[in-house]
């Protein structure tokens, strides 16, 4: 029986002791610990919302990256054709203006030849002229003593071979 | 290494045994070995501290007796009383009768109870009080050093040493019992109430385990003890309760209304479950500890009852009762951390009753 009658001082003390123990403990040990648990599962949870966040922006950045690298790539091609394409213009250009620059060259050249040619058939002729009358005079001094039914039978002769 | 450790508790509590069955030996069978007797007097609550008996000498720690009788206060150490035998300034530990195990008014010859006698109230610092004190002091300052390494450390490093140890239990308190009970947002106005009463009821359950100073003190098995538990709680709940709770209570919602009125049948079911929660908090856990005490005790026991009936026999049995006794000891280990857990889990429950959610 006495196992099952409550003892009026183990009650007081019991409630003094434990009344006690649940302020003290409630002050000095569970709000520091429990505030530091929440703390540290606010930091880890916010830390794997980072990760996750971080990682799919990190995926953005890959495709952005791909994209960017396969547009400067085409730029690069656009850029190599287009100087291609301004180079070989310029090279026709070139190519046209050197083959214009050498038709001049070889007109002037052609001119002036003619020119010369045509002044060398010139005093060739006079010296044919001159050799002819010569060689005529000394073979046919004798004959022909009229020097001017020499020259006209000359310039006619001569004339025969500008004919020819 | 266990094999070891088991040897030296084998040889220990053989030893014990031989030794004890020589005691019953020594006086000639003028005093008989009784089980039953021991086995109370290990779970009752004592006024001084017995550690160990030699032959016919008792060696124990005085405890002090602080009583007021009729006005005027005493205190002395119990050692006056002589373990019971004697009689001091009119008072003396009633060695049977209701009162018995506690301090009576006696007449003049020191035996006799007086019987004009009037209330004794006695606020004697006596074992299980004693022992609530120096587990207070621990548990205050184990958990205060928890706390400051927490304090330390901060929120971004993972808990080590006893922290690491610690805190499985405080989540498991917060998460598996104050949240699966309490509406999640009034859980941290009873979360220190809760664990505050976990830890000490599964403090004082293991020290309970320890058969030596300072434990050994029956704390949790002790009906004062667990009543004043159980009111704490009855208290911090209706401290809490809102007017639902109380609705619920004289007003029950879903329940046809002839079970209300003109007999109020249901709230006076209601009002006795008010009561019964504490009465069965208190049953409860006085039931656990002090079974699992007795049972460990009576194995003991089962020894030197042998041993007085032949020193061969108490030999024999011992191998078998120490087996029992580390079984029970480790079950024990486990009936502490459950009815630790049991205790403040109802007490969660009745605390999510008293705060239910204002609508439905």
């Amino acid at each position: 029986m006495e196992l099952v009658t409550p003892g009026i001082g183990l009650i007081f003390w019991m409630t003094l002791s434990f009344g006690l123990v649940l302020l003290i403990l409630r002050k000095f040990a569970w709000k520091p610990i429990l505030s530091t648990i929440r703390e540290r599962e606010l930091y880890i949870a916010g830390s794997i919302r980072n990760s996750k966040r971080i990682q799919r922006e990190l995926a953005e950045l890959d495709a952005t990256k791909e994209k960017l690298l396969l547009q400067a790539k085409d730029k690069a091609a656009e850029v190599v054709q287009q100087a291609k394409k301004e180079g070989d213009e310029i090279i026709i250009k070139a190519q046209q203006q050197a083959r214009e620059e050498a038709s001049k060259i070889i007109d002037n050249a052609k001119n002036s030849i003619n020119a010369e040619r045509k002044a060398a058939e010139r005093e060739i002729r006079q010296q044919i002229v001159d050799l002819t009358v010569d060689v005529a005079r000394k073979l046919l001094r004798e004959e022909f003593t009229d020097n001017k039914k020499n020259n006209d039978y000359v310039e006619k002769l001569l004339g025969d071979i500008q004919l020819n | 290494m266990k094999k070891l450790a088991f040897l030296l508790a084998f040889f220990l509590i053989t030893n014990q045994a031989f030794s004890g069955s020589k005691e019953q030996e020594e006086p000639a069978g003028k005093k008989k070995f009784d089980a039953g007797k021991v086995i109370i007097d290990h779970i009752l609550d004592a006024y001084d501290w017995h550690i160990a008996d030699y032959g016919d000498t008792h060696i124990s720690i005085p405890l002090p007796v602080i009583l007021f009788y009729e006005g005027e206060g005493y205190f002395f150490f119990s050692h006056k009383f002589h373990h019971g035998k004697d009689a001091y300034k009119g008072f003396r530990i009633a060695a049977d009768g209701p009162k018995k195990g506690r301090i009576i008014r006696v007449m003049d010859d020191g035996v006799t109870p007086d019987p004009n006698a009037s209330f004794i109230f006695d606020l004697s610092i006596t074992k299980n009080v004693f022992s609530i004190f120096i587990s207070a002091v621990l548990l205050c300052w184990l958990l205060i050093s928890v706390a400051r390494s927490y304090a330390h450390c901060g929120p971004h490093r993972a808990p080590r040493g006893l922290s690491a140890f610690l805190e499985p239990l405080i989540l498991f308190v917060r998460d598996d019992i104050a949240r699966s009970a309490i509406p999640e947002d009034k859980v941290d106005r009873f979360l220190p109430y809760l664990l505050s009463l976990f830890f000490f009821i599964f403090f004082n359950n293991l020290l309970g385990l320890v058969p030596f100073f300072p434990g050994g003190a029956n704390v949790t098995g002790s009906i004062s003890v667990t009543l004043t538990l159980s009111l704490f709680t009855f208290m911090t709940l209706h401290l809490f309760a809102n007017k639902e709770y109380w609705k619920h209570i004289f007003n029950t919602p879903g329940v046809p209304f002839w079970l209300k009125f003109p007999i109020p049948l249901m709230p006076v079911i209601e009002l006795v479950g008010v009561f019964v929660k504490p009465v069965v908090l208190t049953l409860r856990l006085f039931a656990n500890i002090t079974a699992g005490h007795m049972i460990i005790l009576g194995f003991v026991s089962l020894i030197f009852v042998l041993g007085a009936a032949g020193t061969v026999m108490g030999f024999a049995i011992s191998p078998l009762s120490v087996i029992f006794v580390i079984f029970m000891n480790f079950l024990e280990l486990l009936v502490a951390f459950i009815q630790a857990y049991v205790f403040t889990f109802f007490s969660a429950i009745f605390f999510g009753m008293a705060v239910p959610d204002e609508h439905h």
